[in-house]
């Protein structure tokens, strides 16, 4: 099988193999092994292209273990463009490869709202007859019974994107996002089921076009020029994205009111306005960036500045490193997947404290289901300053 | 039987005894594993393997000579002399995997680690308790410490400290008969020949470590770092003789040229003078009132001798940045052009001056960019030639003026590398360096550890036969990434 990855040529000579990306590369941490590193990826790209090695299992393979967290962009002094690399790859190789059973059935629920709904209120039920252990599948322990209860205002001011797995899983932090909202004053809408899933998880698959079609239906389901908020760092990246994935001017107008919602409220004068004079309390409180908001949107500073005026912020000490969701990582390469878990889970231990924020939907499903006590960052705030505190 | 037969059985082999996982001879793994961090294009390895015990070590180095191949140790690949560049398809042994940190000692502060483990690793694990591992190489972030007693790694801070010889107490080597033997001794008792301080430096062409005890340096009470900035090059080379002439031995002196300082401020954005001619970056650390007085000194030394400004690093983050700009030089230079050819010549301090100068005449002579960033002092110079390697013609200039850059060096009485190795790039200077004589004395340390030339062959000395893979540096396949 011998074929071309139609990669960019400068993207591919800019890396010089220093490897200065090894160290932030999550699979090379767990293995060792080049062909799990940027480095190694983009050596076997470049054999491809310039015909020296066969798109053989192994270069497969290579590519298919990659996160795509790109902690490595963020490392590279060279500024090495790996994602855009790795992304035109997958695309090329969803074409040649064999795509899981489980990702496959997983990637198409989330394009059918409707099954995906009735799916997890069944799940739902099974989870409290305690029918299904808690750890079999990449789901939250305990999936709401039912939707999230949202009271939208006329005349909004904001949209929330309520996107498609979170609203249905983790709707508690879409209520937690709405009451700080609903405690400064913001009058919102909320996305809802016409825009449907933002297609993240199906362009890291390398199904770009799903995720084109993806993006064309949630601009036409939100056409007004309201900031759109969102509160899943994977979701907020790639519709930051769509710009430069459809390459229309709608489109990149659209990205420009796309907001990670911590990023938003911290430059939000009413938010400013009503921030407490002194800290409200002395609770610690672990930060784990997801990669899709330090890597890729780099708003990863706007949540610690939200959370400092009511707790203490704590770090911890893998500069970043990835902790395995991937979005579709971890049902795809489970194994692999768990051994990044447990760095993280020994980088957390050592940063004390026991109660972990992240951003992401995909980071809290994956790390509580190892046991983390875990939140998203909105939700703390909304503990302290929440307009509602019906989330619990 | 013939050779891939012969490799059949080999692979066999060495799957039976280190397990089939540790064992790769895929067409992807002998790509990756063909090339370092270094220009060379790379050779092709036989068989990989990725031992996670000694005894594994000492079966490969065995399954080796059984077969008469010849074996290569890797650490993370991020050396710049092509030392890790397989010849003669040999087996390369891959020490990433043994990466523990095995005994700490506080109280005869020493710590034995596996080959694998990564420099900064280890001073990480080490925060909180008052030591670190005091070499600490541009790469440390990613390289081992196998590969830095390897190459006797050298770094800013060795100036003070010393490169890695002086750090290593003891190492556990699986010698190129498969024989395992320890050289030197955590408290210092060895006595007879420093069997020790020979392996370090040896560039795996005398063994292989696989266990080894570092000493553990107090971290400084009190650490000032400063970032001076010139408006010529010759005013911070003055600089750097005049402070050490003074009697101060800071921890760190390190220069950086205008045009390496632009893609490092690109990269780190920490506020470096982008329109200066160079900048220093001088470390001071000691007691409180020692260092407060060297500070003092070297202020008024610099201003002297044409400072612009000097800017006090006022928070460790800053210090944290600073450091990190310096040591993402090399790693930087693509945002300019992807191929770079470089040096690391270490001459006397007092002659930087007139060497840098010859350095860039050699380089816009060849119409070719350097940049450079460099150990200022202990004059150990690393002149980055930067290149587009699709450009025809392009390596005869690189190759020309690199050489000139060489000679330039030895004549002010230097030396051809300081750190970074011989390997494959520097060996065709050694006639330059040394005598017949000498090399003939070399020949018989090298002989003596490894008769039978299997432990990785053509590299450091200069041989008669030649690594074919080598003669690539010379001629660039049309299409080939440098």
């Amino acid at each position: 099988m011998n074929t071309s990855l139609n990669l960019d040529k400068d993207h591919l000579t800019a890396c010089i193999s220093c490897g200065l990306c090894l160290p932030h590369c999550p699979t090379y941490q767990v293995t060792q092994d080049e062909s799990r590193s940027p480095r190694g990826r983009i050596s076997l790209m470049r054999g491809v292209e310039n015909g020296l090695m066969p798109l053989s299992k192994e270069v497969v393979e290579s590519m298919d273990t990659c996160v795509q967290c790109l902690g490595c962009e963020t490392a590279c002094p060279s500024g090495v463009q790996y994602g855009e690399l790795i992304a035109q790859t997958r695309e090329v190789l969803s074409d040649h490869r064999k795509v899981s059973f489980r990702l496959r059935v997983g990637l198409w629920i989330l394009l059918h709202m409707r099954v995906l709904l009735v799916g997890s209120r069944v799940l739902a039920v099974l989870q409290r007859l305690r029918l299904v252990p808690t750890k079999a599948l990449p789901v939250p322990s305990r999936i709401p019974l039912r939707g999230g209860r949202y009271v939208e205002h006329d005349d909004p001011e904001v949209i929330l994107f309520t996107g498609c797995v979170m609203d249905v899983w983790l709707s508690q932090v879409h209520e937690a996002a709405l009451s700080v909202l609903d405690s400064i004053g913001i009058r919102y809408m909320i996305s809802g089921n016409q825009s449907g899933c933002c297609g993240a998880l199906h362009s890291h698959a390398g199904f770009r076009s799903t995720a084109k079609n993806q993006a064309l239906q949630v601009i036409s389901a939100l056409p007004t020029d309201l900031p759109i908020l969102v509160d899943s760092a994977g979701c907020g990246a790639v519709l930051k994205e769509y710009g430069s994935l459809l390459g229309t001017q709608e489109a990149k107008f659209f990205s420009s009111r796309v907001y990670d919602i911590h990023e938003w409220l911290i430059n939000d004068s009413k938010w400013q306005e009503s921030l407490p004079p002194r800290r409200l309390g002395s609770r610690k409180v672990i930060v784990q960036d997801p990669c899709h908001l330090r890597h890729v949107q780099k708003a990863h500073g706007s949540v610690r500045e939200l959370l400092t005026p009511f707790v203490d912020c704590l770090e911890l000490d893998d500069e970043g490193l990835c902790c395995g969701a991937g979005g579709a990582f971890s049902v795809d390469q489970p194994e692999l997947a768990k051994e990044i878990r447990d760095e993280k889970l020994k980088s957390i231990q050592r940063a004390g404290g026991h109660l972990v924020v992240s951003a992401n939907p995909g980071c809290m499903i994956h790390l509580e289901s190892a046991g983390v006590e875990i939140l998203h960052p909105i939700q703390v705030v909304a503990e302290y300053i929440g307009g509602r505190d019906d989330h619990e | 039987m013939n050779r891939s037969r012969q490799g059949d059985q080999l692979f066999r082999e060495l799957c039976r005894d280190i397990g089939a996982d540790r064992v790769h001879r895929d067409g992807a793994s002998q790509l990756l594993y063909s090339r370092d961090g270094s220009a060379f294009p790379g050779g092709i390895p036989g068989v990989v393997c990725f031992p996670e015990t000694t005894q594994h070590v000492v079966d490969c180095i065995k399954a080796a000579n059984r077969h008469d191949r010849s074996f290569v140790p890797r650490g993370a690949g991020t050396g710049l002399a092509g030392g890790a560049v397989p010849c003669d398809a040999p087996l390369v042994i891959s020490t990433t995997k043994m990466n523990s940190i095995l005994e700490v000692n506080y109280e005869k502060r020493f710590a034995w680690v596996e080959p694998g483990v990564v420099n900064l690793d280890l001073t990480k694990s080490l925060t909180g308790t008052g030591f670190h591992f005091a070499p600490d190489p541009s790469s440390q972030q990613s390289c081992t410490i196998g590969g830095n007693v390897a190459n006797n790694s050298g770094g800013p801070h060795c100036l003070a400290y010393g490169v890695t010889n002086a750090h290593i107490l003891a190492i556990e080597v699986v010698l190129p008969d498969g024989t395992l033997v320890e050289l030197g001794d955590v408290d210092g008792h060895a006595s007879g020949y420093d069997l020790r301080g020979v392996f370090v430096g040896g560039e795996g062409t005398l063994g292989i470590a696989t266990r080894i005890a570092v000493k553990l340096t107090p971290d400084p009470p009190e650490i000032c770092t400063l970032l001076l900035d010139f408006m010529d090059v010759a005013d911070a080379a003055k600089t750097v003789s005049a402070i050490i002439a003074s009697g101060i031995v800071p921890a760190a002196i390190e220069m950086m040229d205008k045009r390496i300082v632009n893609v490092v401020e690109e990269f780190v954005k920490v506020g470096y003078p982008t329109d200066a001619a160079a900048v220093l970056i001088i470390e001071v650390d000691g007691l409180p009132k020692g260092v407060k007085i060297e500070v003092e000194r070297i202020q008024s030394i610099s201003l002297e001798h044409g400072a612009r400004s000097v800017r006090v690093a006022s928070s460790d983050e800053e210090r944290e940045q600073i450091w990190k700009g310096r040591k993402s030089a090399f790693g930087a230079v693509a945002q300019i052009q992807p191929g770079y050819y470089l040096h690391d010549t270490v001459i006397p301090r007092t002659k930087l001056v007139e060497v840098l100068e010859a350095v860039y005449e050699i380089a816009n002579r060849y119409e070719l960019i350097v940049m450079n960033v460099f150990h200022a002092g202990d004059g150990n110079l690393h002149p980055l030639l930067v290149f587009d390697p699709q450009v025809p013609g392009i390596m005869e200039r690189v190759l020309a003026a690199g050489e000139e850059i060489v000679q330039v060096s030895l004549d002010a009485g230097g030396v051809l590398s300081g750190e970074h190795g011989i390997g494959l790039e520097k060996k065709r200077f050694m006639e330059k360096l040394f005598s017949e004589e000498d090399l003939a004395a070399q020949k018989l340390l090298k002989d003596a550890f490894d008769p039978d030339g299997r432990a990785n062959p053509f590299k450091v000395l200069p041989s008669g036969a030649s690594c074919g893979e080598v003669n690539h540096l010379n001629q660039l396949p049309d299409g080939a990434w440098v």
